[in-house]
């Protein structure tokens, strides 16, 4: 993946739910203020999201959108997209690598 | 969403739901029109198919919705409800708590046997569905659509042209920490019907660090196309039904329905306008005209003068649409009573039972750390403290009797179950039974009635088979042709009181004796009252061959019934009268936890005697009582029991002994003891396995103030014991009259 | 749990050598050692503050309360010799989990003194013999050999086991009611 090597990306991996919410959420928002520009989650590894985990998603895009750049969601994985699908989100987000990854 | 915990409650949410259904279901055999009832049943099908639905159990849910389709033609009057249809209808409930068992004992497949009653259950609904009844095509005439039949869009101005719901929730923000996933009922929602638009609403949500990761903050605006129910949707929502806020509205509302939603939705008016139009629920010009009248806006309304204030939404809808007034009242009422429903259903807490004796034992240590103090008060004369004490100690008592409490329940759950029982056997007997219950709301305590359920039903049932006669025999006897068996129950002096009455032959006394006689019961020559004849049919041993049937003749006895009743510390009796009817009367004590009792000495040992049975105490006369075993009182006969001899304590006993008088049933018997040591309030403890077989002397054990254990007698065991020697030594001395008059 | 579920594997055979289960409380009564299997011992309290049940055998010595549990005691002397033991200064009461029948009790046995904890190894211990013990050699499961003198060790469910006991217990109860009645 180029764009993992040409921008900031901070893979979020397993299940993406409320147990661990309140770290991801600290782990985002310490990636975003970091990320200089174009930063994006590399979701390629996430095998659960739910309400939780999605509430973290908007929240990232929300706070990159403050920051004045756009957040990518980078290779996201079925149970992702799945989600995002059902939530008619996958227009909000800049998704990446999703049609390549997911057969 | 903890799955296994959630699934237990439905399971047992959807017993209770069966169990109402059932009573419904008979309450309709009487009254066939009884709108409530019907309501219930519909009720069952349609809940527990939703929730059924919840839990992928695609079995049960196929099946209720063939039922619910049905009962929904029921209520709307299509179908007439007649004793097939009721029987048919109770098969279903068979089927489905077998369904029901089997989720329960986790079996993935659904045995054979189940599926062809399943199929055959389907196939006779069918029948129903496929032909409705007479007067069907009177209500054929599109008056009044169900809410399960989408109409055809409407072309009226105010209609709002589409044909899908339009779901709105928010949720409580906790609703995450509580283990559930607001997304997987959006998920059980598409399984329901087509999700043509999810809108996902995160206005709520703050940014950055204020954002509490484990806090809930999206709602969803949705449309769903598809023949469902409001009902449908709202189950979808059933287990959060207090921690969300859910609106639904039905295909083709009216506008102002939109505008109340918006206005009730906490965002912004206009972002909620831009939401509905994103959904595709409202059309840009539908919003733009609903947003004008709510603002009071000159030309979309012309009958509204100038000068009127704004008027509420919900009453531009009815202004705009004056005849359907009446509907929009008795939709609100609707509403407003399941909403009545629901907030009593939410009054009551579900307590896991374990939680609550645990409780209670707490509660029992308390009281026994409560005496302990004030034992220790009492010793040290400090007033205030014995005063402070003494304070302590009503509380305790007031907490003690509001734990108990709430472990009561009322008996009438476990009556209604005979009522199936009575229906399903007076059919199989052939015999025309009437079931009458009262004292329904009598209370007793949970761990009491659970154990009440078996011996009630052998009661019930002997009460059909051997005591209730056969039609005929009832004409020719002149009594009204339907017999009538009652259960009823009130509380009385500490105890509950359980009467099992029917108003057949009675007893046959003469058989029952030669019965007795036979299996060597009853020596000859004993004479016995008829009360202690007819009480014969609880000894052990005696056994009713005879009258074996496949009802009430299961290799159990009479005499198990009275091992059960004896296990609660209980009693039962029965009354007899010839050709007019049995009663059988069960007394129980309300709690088998905590007791009031007395407290006396016996040699080196303290022992406590039930204080409902303690009737009075007195000076004890050795010059009355030192030859023989009964006191005059009063004019009456008092035999006693000297415990000292009973207990075979050693030693002498001190010069002035007390007679404690108890009473149990109508009996009544003195005890002898040592001292009198007051009241105390008791803790039952068991007694254990090894000491289990003390029982008969003593009901169980408890802790004194000191930490000391005393042994509970038991009462009735004791004038038991006080009658039979007294009958022996009338026996005796009977004999030895005879031989002094030879 | 899993305390009770080794004890059940121990008791069921006496090779087991399961971690642990080698260890053995011993303990003297009427002036003999004794051993029971650590796991199956809850603990050990000061003799005192028994009362006494009318109506039970000898070998029953009375009930305590442990905190809040009535737990009845056991007199090993009046169970193997028929002759109650005289709690002295070392008395002990020792407190064993039974588990029966998916019932668990507790159950207290007086002992003269408890001595120690030792490690007695499966090869250490002989098979109970047939007589000369002293006791019935049901309720022996081996004898353990420590320091060239021989420690009885217990197969505490038969010695306790309340089926064994029941037995003994129910006729004297019903004798002491019988009694009464015909006497009266």
């Amino acid at each position: 993946m180029s764009e993992t090597e040409s921008h900031p990306a901070l893979a979020l991996e397993g299940e993406l739910n409320i147990y661990g919410a309140a770290e991801n959420k600290l782990r985002i928002l310490e990636f975003l203020s970091r990320a200089k520009e174009a930063p994006a989650l590399d979701l390629s590894g996430v095998t659960e999201v739910d309400t939780a985990g999605l509430q973290l998603l908007i929240l990232a895009q929300r706070e990159a959108e403050s920051m004045g750049t756009s957040l990518r969601l980078l290779d996201p994985s079925a149970s992702v997209l799945d989600v995002l699908q059902l939530c008619n989100l996958t227009t909000r987000f800049d998704v990446s690598g999703a049609l390549e990854c997911n057969p | 969403m903890n799955l296994d915990n959630a699934q237990q409650t439905f399971i047992e949410e959807s017993r209770e739901l069966l169990a109402a259904m059932e009573d419904a279901l008979l309450t309709l055999e009487t009254t066939p029109s009884d709108a409530d009832a019907i309501n219930a049943v519909f009720r069952a099908m349609h809940t527990i198919k939703g929730a059924a639905g919840l839990f992928g159990l695609d079995h049960i849910v196929g099946f209720t919705h063939v039922a619910e389709s049905l009962m929904d033609r029921v209520r709307d009057g299509e179908i007439a409800v007649d004793d097939t249809l009721i029987a048919l209808l109770l098969g279903c409930r068979d089927h489905i708590s077998s369904m029901m068992d089997a989720v329960d004992a986790g079996e993935e497949s659904t045995s054979e046997d189940m599926l062809t009653t399943g199929m055959g259950l389907v196939a006779s609904l069918e029948v129903y569905l496929g032909h409705p009844s007479e007067d069907g095509d009177a209500t054929e005439s599109p008056s009044a659509p169900s809410g399960s039949h989408t109409p055809a869009p409407t072309t009226d101005a105010t209609g709002v042209e589409n044909v899908t719901w339009h779901v709105s929730v928010r949720f409580d923000q906790e609703l995450l920490r509580n283990g559930f996933d607001p997304l997987s009922f959006v998920r059980y929602l598409g399984t329901l019907g087509d999700l043509v638009h999810v809108e996902v609403i995160a206005d709520a949500m703050p940014s950055g660090e204020e954002m509490d990761a484990e806090a809930c903050y999206l709602g969803f605006e949705m449309r769903l196309a598809g023949d469902l129910t409001k009902g449908d949707i709202e189950d979808a929502f059933e287990f959060v039904q207090s921690d969300c806020t859910l609106r639904i509205l039905p295909p083709n509302s009216q506008l102002g329905a939109y505008l109340d939603l918006i206005q009730d939705l906490p965002e912004d008016t206009v972002r909620l306008g831009e939401i509905l139009v994103a959904c595709g629920t409202l059309t840009e010009r539908e919003l733009e005209e609903g947003l004008r009248i709510q603002a009071g806006g000159a030309g979309a309304s012309e009958e509204m003068s100038d000068d009127q204030p704004i008027q509420p939404l919900g009453e531009i809808l009815v202004e705009r649409e004056v005849v359907q007034q009446e509907l929009v009242d008795a939709a609100l009422d609707k509403q407003r009573r399941t909403r009545d429903a629901k907030t009593r259903e939410a009054r009551v807490i579900r307590v896991d039972a374990a939680k609550l004796d645990e409780l209670i034992n707490l509660v029992g240590e308390l009281v026994i750390a409560g005496s302990a103090a004030e034992t220790l008060a009492r010793r040290s004369r400090n007033r205030t403290l014995v005063e402070a004490n003494t304070t302590i100690g009503g509380l305790v008592e007031s907490i003690r009797d509001s734990a108990l409490r709430l472990r009561m329940v009322e008996i009438g759950e476990t009556f209604n179950r005979f009522r199936r029982v009575v229906r399903d056997v007076s059919q199989e007997l052939g015999k025309d039974i009437d079931l009458v219950i009262t004292g329904a709301e009598t209370e007793l305590d949970k761990s009491v009635v659970e154990k009440i359920g078996d011996p009630l039903m052998h009661l019930v049932r002997n009460a059909m088979d051997h005591g209730l006669e056969s039609t005929e025999r009832r004409i020719k006897a002149g009594k009204p042709a339907k017999g009538t068996l009652r259960l009823n129950a009130y509380h009385e002096s500490g105890s509950i009181v359980i009467e099992i009455a029917d108003d057949g032959g009675g007893l046959d006394r003469a058989r029952i004796l030669a019965k007795a006689q036979e299996r060597g019961l009853v020596q000859p020559g004993q004479s016995l009252n008829d009360h202690e004849i007819d009480n014969l049919i609880f000894e052990p041993g005696f056994s009713t061959a005879e009258q074996v049937t496949n009802l009430s003749g299961r290799g159990v006895g009479m005499d198990v019934v009275r091992r059960n009743i004896d296990a609660l510390r209980g009693i039962i009796s029965l009354d007899s009268n010839p050709g007019q009817g049995t009663r059988v009367t069960i007394r129980l004590p309300l709690t088998l936890a905590i007791i009031d009792g007395f407290l006396v000495g016996v040699g080196e040992g303290a022992y406590i005697i039930p204080l409902d049975c303690v009737v009075e105490c007195m000076k004890c006369d050795p010059a009355e009582t030192r030859c023989q075993d009964y006191i005059n009182l009063r004019g009456q006969v008092l035999p006693f029991l000297r415990l000292r001899d009973l207990f075979g304590i050693e030693g002498s006993p001190p010069r002035r002994q007390n007679i404690v008088v108890i009473q149990y049933a109508g009996q009544r018997v003195g005890l002898v003891v040592d001292h009198l040591l007051g009241e105390f309030q008791t803790v039952i403890k068991p007694l254990g396995r090894l000491l289990d077989h003390l029982r008969g002397l003593f009901g169980g054990s408890t802790i004194l103030g000191g930490g000391e254990v005393a042994m509970i007698l038991d009462v009735q065991e004791l004038i038991r014991i006080a009658v039979q020697r007294d009958a022996g030594a009338h026996a005796e001395t009977a004999a030895s009259n005879q031989t002094d008059l030879v | 749990m899993t305390v009770k579920d080794s004890h059940q594997l121990q008791s069921a055979s006496a090779d087991t050598d399961d971690e642990g289960t080698n260890q053995y409380l011993t303990f003297s009564v009427a002036e003999q050692m004794f051993g029971i299997g650590i796991l199956a011992i809850k603990e050990i309290i000061q003799y005192g503050a028994v009362s006494s049940v009318p109506m039970m055998p000898d070998f029953i010595r009375g009930v305590i309360n442990l905190r809040g549990a009535v737990v009845p005691v056991v007199d090993l002397s009046a169970r193997f010799h028929r002759r109650q033991a005289e709690a002295g200064r070392r008395s002990c009461i020792v407190i064993v989990e039974m588990c029966e029948e998916g019932s668990i009790q507790d159950v207290g046995i007086l002992v003269d003194s408890v001595s120690a904890v030792l490690e007695i190894t499966p090869d250490e211990i002989e098979p109970p013999p047939a007589f000369g013990a002293g006791i019935k050699s049901d309720f022996i499961r081996g004898m353990g050999k420590v320091d060239g003198r021989f420690v009885i060790l217990l197969d505490i469910s038969r010695v306790l086991g309340t089926e064994g006991l029941i037995e003994l217990v129910a006729p004297v109860v019903a004798a002491a009611s019988n009694k009464t009645v015909s006497s009266g």
